[in-house]
């Protein structure tokens, strides 16, 4: 059956037609299959592995989902344009030292220092956006440059030297755990998805960025100024990405240079493990803010359960990049899938 | 003699369209055949059917009285059938031997090129094409017009005796082209068969010997010679007579005044001394065969290319437009692209995410705060108007037919209330009744005092619906003319002013 | 006739990076003189030489217009297999060397095979590679590197050839021609810049596109590996974190030296000259003993200042062209 007579028989059984596109949608969503797929993890593992339920792995499980979610987040913002953004560890290694060096030095009160530091981080966003969309060049080789620019500038300044001297608010914060076993970072990081699912739901700009991202010269003709929400989308990148240091501040209660690695490359990995297991397209213009989150949380539900099984903690990095390969794989699927379809 | 081509009673058709329907034609050693017809009619088709990158549904494509299943283009070329695409198939950075020879490089991967052998070889099929040019040059530093002959002689290196040019003369000059045609005329003379294909009827009456006409996917002539025919003959045969003769009345002549006029408007796109109006309640047609610049014009307005020469005036007011969404939010200027998948619609989200793109910017509330239920409310009266048949507001709009999707693609304008619509080719791809009902509405929104600027290529379509006609060529304006509804007055003038060669 | 050289001038690649290394290398002497002393240069020939290896590994995926960001783990796992096949194994170094390209070879050939088997972008792919042969190369060797490096190994790593030269310009000299030579004669390496360049016509002319890939891959991973072991030499022991710290300069060298991201233009003259530039900047802040992490900001910078270059390069040939057509 072709797409038109889909739609040509609709007409007398409206209902029907969409009830079955409903069933076909849920059936065909990352967040369903994810879903079935923690819920298997979590079987297995708790079955199995008598540690696996303790309040306290269920505390740090949670608390790196809400940390690798935000990284996740950051980047998903950038990947709606069809782009990307490598210095998202950068942006957020930077602005957590910002925040740190507020805390420390400068004398900054702490709730000063936080929405500062956000807005440090959408700053470098906004210079990696307005460079991408003026230069024309691809974001790939913008935001690798900026990468090495953003993270060399921290490292001179902060001369490699950590900020311990946190507020204990800070480090409460990363601390903090409801019922015994929530922590609060985890919490945090869902009521950050459910403001951006309302971006991208119940917003104006979210809607053009969705729309700019799966078709730029069509948004554009329709009246979407395109550069300057491919550049609001590389801001919300650089302040997700922030907010993601900022917790990662919480949890160690040091902003440390080294927290994501050399240039910040660490952060690579969930920044797009995440997205892609959730479901966004990396062609743009498609979201899934929740799948982002049910992403992170199965591959920390895994690797937690693989480190209880002693299967050994560098093996998990090997793990994880044939997740990541997995979850392109399933993309790649889907978006044939769509193509079928003729919806693309 | 057998044809060197033949392509015998072709059929094919794509979800919802018949591209092609019992479509022949036949290609003799040594001559040149012009294959004509407007966007639509069917030429892209049958040229991927003969190059093997469709295949037919019905029919079959002889190559010297074989039958040959093409599965893919390099099937095609070992039949011997070489094409010329109309963009350009070059490797930039490499040298024009290079490019002719990019298939004998060596006989296997680790094979060290023989350069000499390579520019020898090279060079002999520059001689035959007359191209004086050293074949070490990279092929970037050649101007179209070479690098066009370039890949002909790639074409040719293949051992081609059959061979497709699509368009090949659409960017070159008066000169450029006579060169292209001698070399042509050339290889018909040694025992090529050539197939041309054109917008620009005066040049298949410079060297084509015979012709085929495609409309709406059928033969509107097989292989017909040319001699005998004269221009207003052929340009019958490709718009075709009317279907019907427009039962509506001439529309009382609108006194408002203009709502966006263009004063010897002149744009980096190529266009020169542009001049019209169009006023509230008054439907414009813009006419010219594909390639008059109607579409650049159109975008032109929206501020997507630059203004070089010119005033534009919204409302009296000479205005600089900057942008297609200056041109919407601030002076009401909407575009119904002719390019729905690409420029259109945004396939990929919902028929809601589609019709309110237009209106999110207005109707959101404080910190651009939208519900999805505001949206509906805006739109849906205009979604209900003009009956778009959708299983759910929900629906993602590539799974809509053609028609649906024209619909959405007019309806997020009215929804945006915009003053002046610029509709560009609003029947491309869409059955009939959506046709006819599309040209209704179009009406209905000039009687409401909407200014339109309708372009088509559709002769009929322009006399059913247009009051005023400016008919343009070569990016420029070429006259203009009062639609009285009289076919073959109209008809006759618009051609008129199409083919009256300019006075240099 | 004038416009030719002009446009000759515009095209060529060294030139500029050749002027701007001579330049820097005048100025840096006369401030300091020490710079230009036997044993500096013998330190900036060593890290010349081996950046050259790691900078043509990445340029041949440029030139068929994709990215390796799996460059650096490939060369790290290398690095580590090398030693422990020399460590544990006892494995003659000839036998070791032969073995650890075959690695890198068939792990950029993994690579290569599922781009072009799935179409998914080598941004992707590479950088589950990367994260893959990272994983493995730790699991392995639980992060310890190996020590039990064989002394003529060692010697090959820091021994001079003559005077200030390094042997380990050898191998980097061999691999710069064979590369050169392979874009300039060989039929695959034109296949693979002619894909980079327009894949449709490419793949119009019946170049067989998949294969190329998983060639220009294999080649890539062969190079990085020969980096990665050249690193063991100069450094004496097989560190896990030997390719870490290739990402940025394996991209700013190709492109200092002229190259297209988009595919279709690589320069190997050109991203010798980068290289030259990156080491004689990264020397030059240690000779004038300012903070080492401002080579990131240069570096940065740097791969800015050449796509800006590269792009205008381009605007202005196509000008030209716009004169003369």
């Amino acid at each position: 059956m072709t797409p038109s007579d889909t739609t040509n028989t609709s007409d007398a059984m409206p209902v029907a037609a969409d009830r079955q596109s409903l069933m076909q949608r849920l059936a065909f969503s990352s967040e369903f299959g994810l879903v079935l797929l923690i819920a298997l993890a979590v079987v297995i593992f708790a079955s199995t592995l008598p540690g696996f339920t303790s309040p306290f792995s269920l505390f740090t499980i949670g608390r790196q989902i809400g940390i690798d979610t935000m990284i996740g987040l950051a980047m998903m913002a950038v990947i709606v344009t069809g782009g990307l953004d490598l210095s998202v560890g950068a942006i957020g290694v930077c602005s957590a030292m910002a925040f740190g060096w507020m805390m420390e030095s400068a004398g900054i009160p702490l709730y000063l220092g936080i929405p500062l530091a956000v807005l440090f981080g959408a700053g470098l966003g906004l210079l990696n956006g307005a460079v991408v969309v003026r230069s024309g060049v691809h974001s790939f080789i913008i935001t690798l440059a900026s990468m090495s620019i953003f993270f060399g500038i921290m490292i001179f300044l902060s001369q490699a030297q950590a900020f311990r001297a946190m507020p204990p608010e800070v480090l409460g914060f990363g601390k903090m755990r409801f019922g015994g076993l929530v922590s609060a970072l985890l919490v945090f990081s869902i009521v950050v998805c459910a403001v951006l699912s309302a971006l991208y739901r119940f917003t104006s700009l979210g809607r053009q960025m969705l729309a700019a991202g799966a078709n730029p010269r069509a948004a554009e003709i329709s009246g979407v100024r395109t550069g300057r929400v491919f550049i609001a989308c590389h801001m919300l990148t650089g302040a997700l990405a922030a907010i993601a240091g900022l917790m990662i501040t919480a949890r160690t209660g040091a902003a440390v240079p080294s927290m994501a690695g050399h240039l910040g490359q660490d952060w690579l990995l969930p920044a797009f493990l995440a997205p892609v297991l959730g479901g966004t397209l990396l062609s743009g213009g498609r979201v899934a803010v929740f799948g982002t989150f049910l992403g992170a949380a199965l591959v920390n539900i895994i690797t937690s359960g693989l480190l209880l099984m002693r299967v050994g903690e560098f093996w998990i990095q090997a793990f994880l990049g044939l997740m990541l390969l997995a979850a392109v794989l399933t993309d790649r699927a889907r978006h044939k899938l769509l193509q079928r379809q003729g919806m693309i | 003699m057998t044809a060197a081509l033949l392509v015998s009673q072709v059929s094919k058709s794509f979800p919802g369209v018949r591209a092609l329907d019992d479509v022949s034609l036949t290609l003799s050693v040594g001559s040149i055949h012009a294959l004509l017809g407007e966007n639509g009619a069917g030429k892209s088709t049958l040229i991927k059917i003969i190059t093997g990158i469709h295949k037919p549904d019905k029919g079959e494509v002889l190559v010297n009285g074989t039958v040959v299943h093409l599965a893919n283009p390099r099937q095609a070329g070992a039949a011997g059938i070489g094409v010329v695409h109309q963009e350009r198939n070059l490797i930039p950075r490499f040298s024009i031997a290079e490019n002719i020879m990019l298939e004998r490089l060596g006989q296997h991967d680790l094979s060290v090129i023989n350069y000499d052998h390579m520019h020898a070889e090279a060079a002999k099929w520059l001689k035959l094409l007359d191209l004086d040019v050293d074949c070490r040059m990279p092929v970037s530093r050649l101007s179209v017009a070479q690098m066009q002959l370039v890949e002909i002689g790639k074409a040719l290196s293949l051992q081609s005796r059959v061979l497709l040019l699509d368009e090949p003369t659409a960017s070159l000059t008066e000169n450029e082209s006579k060169v292209l045609f001698r070399v042509l005329r050339k290889l018909a003379d040694d025992g090529v068969a050539l197939c041309f294909v054109t917008h620009k009827l005066e040049e298949i009456f410079e060297i084509c010997e015979t012709v085929t006409v495609l409309r709406d996917g059928r033969n509107a002539c097989e292989s017909q010679p040319l001699k005998g025919l004269v221009r207003a003959d052929v340009v019958k045969m490709m718009i075709g007579r009317a279907e019907r003769i427009s039962q509506r009345a001439p529309r009382p002549k609108p006194d408002a005044a203009p709502y966006l006029e263009l004063q010897g408007y002149a744009s980096a796109a190529g266009h020169s001394k542009i001049s019209l109006a169009v006023r509230p309640g008054e439907i414009l047609g813009l006419y010219g065969l594909v390639g008059a610049g109607r579409s650049e014009l159109a975008k032109g307005i929206l501020g997507m290319t630059r203004r070089t020469a010119g005033e534009v005036l919204v409302a009296g007011q000479p205005t600089n437009i900057g942008s297609a969404a200056d041109a919407l939010h601030r002076h009401g200027i909407g575009y119904v692209s002719e390019d729905r998948k690409q420029e259109g619609l945004i396939l990929l989200h919902s028929v809601l995410g589609n019709v309110g793109i237009t209106v999110w910017r207005k109707i959101a509330a404080s910190f651009g705060f939208l519900r999805d239920q505001t949206v509906i409310d805006h739109t849906s009266p205009v979604l209900r108007q003009l009956e778009v048949k959708t299983p759910s507001i929900h629906q993602i709009m590539g799974n809509l037919s053609g028609g649906n999707q024209q619909k959405v693609s007019v309806a997020k304008w009215i929804a945006a209330d915009v003053k002046l619509l610029i509709i560009d080719e609003p029947s491309v791809g869409i059955d009939i009744k959506t046709k006819a009902y599309l040209h209704d509405l179009i009406h209905e929104l000039a009687a409401q005092g909407t200014a339109v600027l309708l372009i088509t290529s559709d002769m009929p379509e322009m006399l059913d619906v247009a009051d005023r006609i400016v008919v343009m060529a070569g990016f420029e304006v070429r006259g203009e003319v009062e639609n009285d509804r009289n076919y073959e007055r109209v008809s006759r003038v618009i051609m008129g002013y199409i083919h009256e060669r300019k006075a240099a | 006739m004038a416009n030719n050289v002009l446009t000759r001038a515009f095209d060529n690649d060294w030139i500029g990076p050749a002027l701007v290394s001579v330049f820097a290398i005048a100025i840096i002497s006369f401030f300091q003189p020490s710079f230009l002393t036997p044993f500096n240069i013998f330190v900036l020939l060593s890290a010349i030489a081996v950046n050259m290896l790691v900078a043509l590994g990445q340029l041949v995926i440029i030139g068929v217009g994709q990215m390796n960001l799996a460059l650096g783990s490939i060369g790290g796992l290398v690095a580590i297999s090398f030693g422990a096949m020399m460590e544990l194994w006892g494995f003659p170094p000839v036998v070791a060397i032969v073995c650890g390209l075959l690695i890198g070879a068939a792990a950029g050939m993994a690579s290569g095979f599922v781009i072009a088997g799935t179409g998914i972008s080598a941004f992707i792919i590479t950088l589950a590679g990367l994260q893959i042969f990272k994983g493995i190369n730790l699991g392995i060797t639980e992060a310890q590197p190996f020590y039990g490096i064989p002394q003529g190994v060692k010697d090959f790593g820091n021994l001079s050839l003559i005077g200030p030269i390094p042997w380990l310009v050898v191998p980097t000299i061999i691999a710069s021609i064979a590369v050169w030579y392979l874009f300039a004669r060989l039929r695959i390496g034109r296949y693979i810049v002619a894909i980079g360049g327009n894949r449709n016509a490419a793949e119009l002319s019946g170049i067989n596109v998949n294969a190329t890939v998983i060639w220009a891959h294999a080649i890539s991973g062969l190079l990085a590996a020969a980096a990665g072991m050249m690193l063991v030499a100069r450094l004496q022991l097989g560190h896990p974190t030997i390719g870490d710290d290739w990402l940025i300069s394996s991209f700013a060298a190709p492109v200092i030296g002229g190259a297209i991201l988009a595919g279709g233009h690589v320069s190997v003259p050109g991203t010798f000259f980068g290289v030259v530039i990156i080491a004689i900047i990264t020397q030059a802040l240690v000779v004038f003993a300012i903070d080492p992490f401002v080579v990131q900001i240069v570096l940065g910078g740097l791969i800015l200042w050449a796509v800006g270059i590269n792009r205008l390069r381009e605007v202005r040939v196509s000008k030209l062209l716009g004169q003369k057509a």
